[in-house]
């Protein structure tokens, strides 16, 4: 009795932070969104912020292509609630479900041939 | 009338062109200007906190886009504290010429 209680205490010491691994890996994976399903869900973007993503024809549409996956996640969410006042913007976002918002941030932020770049080493004194 | 018609046909080309070029701003000044930008936008992978989210990259972004952001952020229309309070320190110039800086950059090869 008391050899089997060791042992199952054993086998949860070990496969427990195990499981807890795994689950917090399967969950990030459901909150990056999945980048195949978020190109089939961004045809109607590309009119404005092109098929690249890079926004090269109206300048007044941002370039997405490389942006932060969860910045633009962000930027829709605040769109569909109305905390950032768009009227072009708050008409898509607010058909988005939570999972569409997470697959169009990472099909976005995956693109290739961004030009967009962070600041570091662009900005002297 | 074939001069007078040629000098109306080149001002109407030259003169919107002129026109757009000195409503942006100096990207020199703005470079200056994009100085306190750096604290924040300049470090890969930087995160704002509460809530937990990379700070935007801005450098490349289009111009119109930034000076609207920037705009947004001066008059209130857009919610973040720290660059409601970049924004209200901004002149119209200061966001014409750092949009114009920041525009112009591109990413490392």
């Amino acid at each position: 009795m008391n050899e089997s209680n060791g042992k199952s205490e054993m086998t949860l010491r070990i496969f427990a932070p195990l499981a807890l691994a795994l689950l917090a890996a399967s969950t990030s994976a459901i909150a990056a969104g999945d980048a195949d399903a978020g190109k089939a869900k961004a045809a109607a973007c590309a009119a404005c912020h092109g098929p690249d993503g890079n926004a090269g024809i109206d300048p007044q549409y941002p370039r997405l292509a490389g942006q932060y996956r969860d910045y633009l996640a962000k930027a829709l969410h605040e769109y569909k609630s109305g905390d950032r006042k768009n009227p072009i913007m708050a008409g898509f976002a607010g058909t988005l479900s939570d999972a569409d918002i997470e697959d169009l941030a990472s099909y976005f932020s995956s693109l290739e041939g961004s030009k967009l770049t962070d600041l570091h080493g662009k900005v002297s004194q | 009338m074939t001069r007078a018609l040629l000098l109306a046909v080149a001002l109407s080309i030259a003169l919107p062109a002129a026109a757009a070029d000195t409503a942006k701003g100096d990207a020199a000044a703005g470079k200056l200007k994009a100085y306190t930008c750096a604290g924040c936008h300049g470090i890969p992978g930087w995160k704002n906190a509460y809530p937990n989210y990379h700070v935007p990259r801005i450098g490349g972004q289009n111009y119109d886009y930034i000076v609207a952001a920037l705009t947004e952020y001066k008059k209130g229309e857009r919610s973040h504290p720290t660059m409601r309070a970049q924004g209200e320190s901004l002149s119209e110039q200061d966001i014409k010429d750092i949009a114009t800086y920041l525009s112009s950059l591109t990413p490392a090869p």
